[in-house]
């Protein structure tokens, strides 16, 4: 039996946690990295671990109890809700830049997307390269064109965190190709996640986290099955010869 | 891993009588998808069409309908003609001052015009259904520009990658997702005939040293993305260029 870890995976209604379902779907042991216990119970078969990803000596300690690893999903991130203090705390209102943001909120932030991915994948490398594997990153379609100012329910440091995490899936899939360990990323648009229902019940109709919801081509958000879908593919033999790629998934809203 | 969302759906598949579009046909037909296969090549049983001829379009069109998906593989650095539909590849480097301007309107033809063509015939129906996905074919040679294959070519493969973000744009509105994808160097039968590579057995040693997987491409590792693109996986996918290239190159 193959194991996959995937972090961000126990909220309901979540990209990680439809990750999660359907890669125990394709007979995967699948170990969860999440800070919300009270999600675990949704995941039933799956093995989860309460951990802050955050923290490095807390994911040295999850990676430690694994024997082996084939599949590494890096899907924890977001502007709230990512700390054990706010985990339930729903947006905070108003436009947060890089210029009015605060210290706490760039580290929180930095921490929680990009830092997050740099200890799992270094814990992972490992186990992964002993017989290859494949490492899914999320990152967003605010790496590629920004939050632009007064847009509610994302953030400026999110916006250079997840563009770090282009740069990190680029660096490790050099270090882990010779071992046959492919590193690939996704970058979203607005996904109809459970996070976004959140934003939707306290911002303006039709204003999205990265802008106005009627500028998307494709005339409508995206949904969490289609996105997992393509995070499960790039763990698959379909996608083989990828490596260190990035697949913009924004219903054609920035083309990269 | 399964994918949703193939079986029972009708594409069509140009340049499919070798190489990766063949590896495209075969691999969509194990997804039960019903493949209307094309080339300018007779090979068994092809449909046969000049896709640089918007009448030939037309005839294909009336044989294919409507279809789910459009893949538009047709194409490659050596244009091909009437009298020699498979041209074998140059054995090396071509420089400005090797390309005269007759190859240059081929190249652009063959790989550039014929997408437009195949859009602009298979697209309305398309729209007119509010579904559908487009997946064009670029190179890696318009991603990074090309020591070797001419400018013809990647300035041809460049433009792919334009009418792709544009079409993305435009038909977006129709439920419809346009992506390219940009192979990287992929051992299709006419490049294992040529001398790519290949000088001695150290170079080809050093050229797939340099790719950080370690291998060429597999006409299967496309027909897998491709696959990909018009499952469910590929439904909000739009206006993307896809490298696939082993890592040679991790896009813009």
């Amino acid at each position: 039996m193959k194991t996959a870890v995937v972090t961000g995976a126990a909220k309901p209604e979540s990209i990680g946690h439809e990750v999660a379902v359907r890669l125990q779907k394709e007979g995967m042991q699948v170990v969860v990295l999440d800070l919300y216990e009270e999600g675990f119970s949704s995941l039933p078969g799956c093995r989860c671990i309460r951990c802050d990803v955050s923290d490095p000596s807390a994911i040295e300690s999850a990676f430690a109890s694994l024997k082996e690893l084939h599949v590494l999903v890096n899907c924890v991130g977001g502007s709230w809700e990512i700390t054990k203090d706010d985990l339930r705390a729903g947006p905070r209102r108003g436009f947060r830049g890089l210029t009015n943001c605060s210290l706490d909120d760039w580290n929180t932030i930095r921490g929680a997307n990009l830092d997050s991915v740099f200890y799992c994948c270094r814990a992972a490398a490992p186990l992964l390269r002993k017989q290859g594997g494949a490492v899914v990153n999320v990152s967003s379609v605010a790496a590629r064109k920004g939050i632009p100012p007064g847009a509610e329910g994302s953030s400026g440091p999110y916006a250079v965190a997840k563009a770090g995490v282009m740069g990190l899936t680029r660096q490790l899939a050099l270090e882990l190709g010779s071992a046959g360990v492919r590193v690939n990323c996704v970058a979203p648009g607005v996904i109809a996640s459970g996070r976004l229902k959140k934003v939707q019940a306290v911002t303006a109709k039709g204003a999205g986290p990265e802008g106005p919801l009627k500028q998307i081509p494709m005339g409508r958000v995206g949904t969490v099955a289609e996105t997992a879908a393509l995070i499960v593919a790039l763990c698959s033999d379909d996608t083989a010869y990828l490596t260190g790629v990035t697949i913009d998934v924004n219903g054609a809203s920035y083309a990269a | 891993m399964p994918l949703e969302g193939l079986r029972g759906k009708k594409a069509l598949v140009t340049g499919a009588a070798s190489g990766i579009g063949d590896a495209v046909r075969k691999r969509l037909e194990r997804e039960g998808v019903q493949v209307f296969a094309t080339d300018i090549h007779q090979t068994g049983d092809l449909i046969v069409a000049d896709l640089t001829d918007a009448d030939q379009i037309e005839k294909l069109a009336a044989k294919v309908g409507t279809p789910d998906f459009v893949i538009n593989v047709a194409g490659g650095p050596v244009a091909p003609s009437r009298s020699n539909t498979l041209p074998a590849m140059p054995s090396q480097s071509l420089v400005l001052e090797d390309i005269d301007p007759l190859q240059f309107a081929a190249v652009i033809a063959a790989n550039l015009t014929s997408a437009f063509l195949v859009c602009k015939e298979f697209a309305p129906r398309m729209k007119a259904r509010k579904s559908g996905r487009i997946v064009n074919f670029a190179s890696i040679a318009a991603r990074r520009g090309s020591d070797r294959v001419g400018v013809h070519y990647a300035a041809a493969k460049g433009g792919v990658i334009a009418l792709t973000k544009t079409l993305a744009l435009e038909l977006g509105p129709f439920g419809i997702a346009v992506n390219a994808i940009a192979p990287g160097f992929i051992a299709t039968p006419r490049i294992e005939q040529s001398a790519w590579g290949r000088s001695s057995p150290e170079a080809h040693r050093a050229f797939l040293d340099a790719i950080p997987l370690g291998r060429a491409g597999k006409p299967d590792d496309i027909a897998g993305v491709v696959a990909m693109l018009c499952s469910e996986a590929g439904g909000y996918v739009s206006g993307a260029t896809i490298d696939v290239n082993g890592g040679l190159y991790f896009g813009p």
